[in-house]
């Protein structure tokens, strides 16, 4: 995808000198780095751990793509942000691409305040070699993957929970896509969230290295140096495992990578937002209706100290939104009359 | 749409369609979906010939002038808007009401706020009914253009528009009648009754498919087109060729849709209007009598089924509108429509602004079961 061909300056050469000593990396490796091009969906925790590192390594080209503002509650593990960003709300990708000039002039960062949806996706993606996963919802992992599978582009998917945390790369024709490996998300509500069961730092930081050095590996074309299982690792519980999923490469009946159909993309799955009209409210519906365990939501959002429920609806209130939800995992989101801050907040504190 | 949902939102839209709408459209598509032409080729006199009939059998249903004065538009706003934005002139005064939908309030109050026109707005009664004296009491030397809907979307209740017409015939006035809610389903004879714009979707009672609708242009009107280009016919004059139909139709109409619109007339034709609609209002009577009484539910205009069409709307204590609607929707597929209805103002008046209501309005195929599946629901969420 690279159409560049720039050699290393002398600049180069003296910045990046510890990793070029580095056998597996060297002059060839570096200099695929610099003309190197990543889509980063997310500048939050694993999105500022990723972006550090690989701005450091000398990957010439990243679009930072996040819709979020810098909030107080992000600095214990989004390495790039501080109290300043966080008093003054800048977009995470502009607070992020400023300081990551800052870090090193050298590369090229681009932000883009946006939501990643189905329909721009294909955009962001279209000119990158590698899309790296620094999101915080399944519905945006399952569009990274049909659009990594649709262009051929390889992925590396990262997510974080708790102490716990799993780490995969997606390699388009030769591994495994998310869909082999997981068919479906898990539903709204069944997974936990960050705001709802927490995230430390360590975790984050952990995963993320390993999604930064996969990264680096594919950059560098070491592709036989690739980890290619489902590495799944807890740092308080002190294991660290590894699943074979490479035997389920053509022996999943996979409707993505083995078909060809893009679900999210093509709008089949996935939520759809509707503003209502003078309401500040805005309304998520399911493609696919699923079925909602009222009694979990209820415990994992038990700390909000304000859910009630009957058999019909489910409600609470945190960020200064009302949240009316429905047993077919819909809501009615109140206090916002932006689709995509709506869907970040059900991402958060219901799922998906 | 889940074919065991039970559909409650015809006002909306109406749901399902007759058979013979589904295969017109189907066989239409499938031979002689050309474009139209009064010179052409076969299949373009085909297609021309489905525009024609319609225009005919639209003008035996209402009893126009002629067939060449129904110019087809994508739906009932289209031709609202056609009217409006084609009739009115600096300066006019135009009459309306707090019963209209936004297809109405939105492009005249466009004009006004530019300063094109100046607006007189009629408040309706408690119970969602117009006084025609009221109307009468409004008009201005200036007074250009009356514009009243049929029936309302919200309440259901009908309108005096053939008093209204007759006023407004008296004062030298134009009258546009909006019949979003009433064609098909009420008779209008725009022989009998002095209408002189009438506009509506083809695909409510008149049960066409979406993307269709129609305006009647009488013979007092003087309009402008608001839409110009090609009308398969008279290609040498610079401007768009002043015969109607011609006139309003530049571009390529939504044949296919026309000719499920041709079989929905023909449909409604063979019931009878009169019969659909009774049988809808026996089924709305019920449905209102049944949960009047219901804790906490407040019903929406008066209940004299006489004079309304089969629209139930109502607000719910403590749940609002859009939650009844999910918790029918998603516990036990029913399909009402909670909201606002495109009609604030009569929200409003009805003291149920911004939250609005809850509607359920039915349709020809809808039966006891549908009412009192959603009488059992109500009863079910409000035991809670």
């Amino acid at each position: 995808m690279s159409k560049t061909n720039w050699e290393l300056t002398e600049a180069d050469k003296d910045r990046y000198s510890r990793q070029m000593r580095f056998g597996a990396i060297a002059t060839p490796g570096q200099t695929r780095l610099k003309n190197a091009r990543v889509l980063l969906c997310g500048c939050g925790a694993l999105g500022t751990v990723l972006a550090n590192t690989l701005v450091r390594a000398g990957v010439g080209f990243i679009r930072l793509v996040d819709r979020d503002f810098v909030e107080t509650s992000n600095l214990q593990r989004q390495v790039l942000f501080d109290e300043e960003d966080a008093a003054q709300g800048v977009p995470k990708s502009v607070a992020g691409a400023k300081k990551l000039n800052q870090i090193n002039s050298l590369v090229t960062v681009e932000p883009v305040v946006a939501h990643i949806d189905r329909g721009n996706i294909l955009e962001l993606a279209k000119d990158v070699d590698l899309i790296l996963d620094g999101t915080d919802n399944f519905e945006i992992r399952y569009l990274i993957n049909d659009a990594a599978i649709k262009l051929g582009i390889p992925w590396v998917h990262g997510g974080c929970i708790g102490s716990h945390g799993q780490f995969m790369t997606i390699l388009p024709g030769d591994t495994p896509c998310l869909r082999c490996v997981f068919e479906a998300a898990p539903g709204p509500g069944e997974a936990g969230t960050c705001d709802t069961a927490g995230v430390l730092g360590m975790t984050i930081n952990i995963i993320a290295s390993y999604q930064a050095t996969e990264a680096i590996k594919i950059l560098t074309g070491k592709l036989e140096a690739v980890n290619r299982d489902l590495v799944y690792l807890d740092c308080w519980e002190n294991t660290f495992r590894k699943i074979k999923i490479a035997p389920l490469k053509g022996k999943v009946d996979c409707p993505c990578c083995t078909h060809n159909r893009f679900e999210w993309l093509d709008g089949e799955q996935g939520a759809q937002t509707t503003s209502l009209c003078g309401r500040n409210a805005v309304q998520i519906a399911h493609a696919k209706p699923i079925k909602l365990d009222f009694e979990l939501l209820t415990k994992n959002l038990a700390h909000l100290g304000n859910v009630s429920s009957t058999r019909f609806l489910l409600r609470f209130s945190a960020e200064d939104c009302d949240f009316t939800v429905f047993p077919d995992g819909r809501a009615i989101i109140k206090g916002t009359d932006e689709p995509d801050r709506a869907m970040a907040l059900y991402a958060r504190f219901i799922g998906h | 749409m889940d074919l065991m949902t039970i559909y409650l939102d015809n006002a909306a839209t109406t749901w399902p369609k007759p058979e013979s709408v589904y295969q017109a459209m189907d066989k239409f598509a499938r031979e002689s979906m050309a474009n139209p032409g009064r010179s052409g080729h076969s299949m373009a006199k085909a297609s021309e010939k489905v525009l024609e009939d319609a225009r005919v059998a639209l003008n035996r249903l209402f009893e126009g002038a002629s067939p060449d004065r129904w110019a087809f538009t994508l739906n009932c706003t289209d031709a609202l808007n056609m009217a409006i934005k084609g009739v009115l002139n600096d300066g006019d005064h135009v009459i309306t009401t707090d019963l209209e939908h936004n297809s109405v309030n939105r492009p005249i109050r466009s004009l006004e706020l530019s300063g094109r026109i100046t607006v007189t707005k009629i408040a309706s009664d408690e119970g969602g009914t117009l006084d025609p004296q009221e109307i009468a009491k409004a008009f201005t030397p200036k007074t250009k253009l009356v514009v009243v809907t049929h029936a309302s979307n919200v309440l259901g209740t009908v309108q005096p528009v053939e008093e209204i017409a007759r006023i407004t015939r008296e004062s030298g006035a134009l009258i546009l009648v909006d019949a979003a809610q009433t064609a098909g389903l009420l008779p209008i004879s725009l022989d009998k009754t002095p209408i002189d714009l009438l506009a509506f979707p083809g695909h409510k009672a008149l049960m066409g498919p979406t993307g269709t609708g129609a305006l009647y242009i009488g013979p007092r009107v003087t309009i402008r087109p608001w839409r110009e280009g090609g009308t398969g016919g008279d290609s040498k004059t610079e401007t768009q060729p002043t015969d109607y139909p011609y006139f309003l139709e530049g571009g390529t109409p939504n044949i296919m849709g026309i000719s499920g619109l041709l079989a929905g007339i023909k449909w409604v034709t063979q019931q009878g209007i009169e019969k659909i609609h009774q049988h809808e209002n026996s089924l709305a009577k019920k449905l209102s009598e049944a949960i009047a009484n219901l804790p906490g539910i407040r019903m929406l205009g008066h209940q004299d089924w006489s004079k309304k069409v089969a629209t139930v709307s109502f607000t719910i204590e403590g749940l609002e509108p859009y939650e009844m609607g999910n918790i029918l929707d998603s516990s036990f597929a029913i399909a009402i429509r909670p909201g606002l209805h495109c009609a604030p103002h009569i929200h409003g008046a009805q003291s149920t602004f911004p939250d609005g209501a809850v509607r359920a309005s039915l349709g020809p195929f809808n039966t006891e079961e549908d009412i009192d599946a959603l009488i059992g629901a109500l009863k079910e969420v409000l035991g809670e």
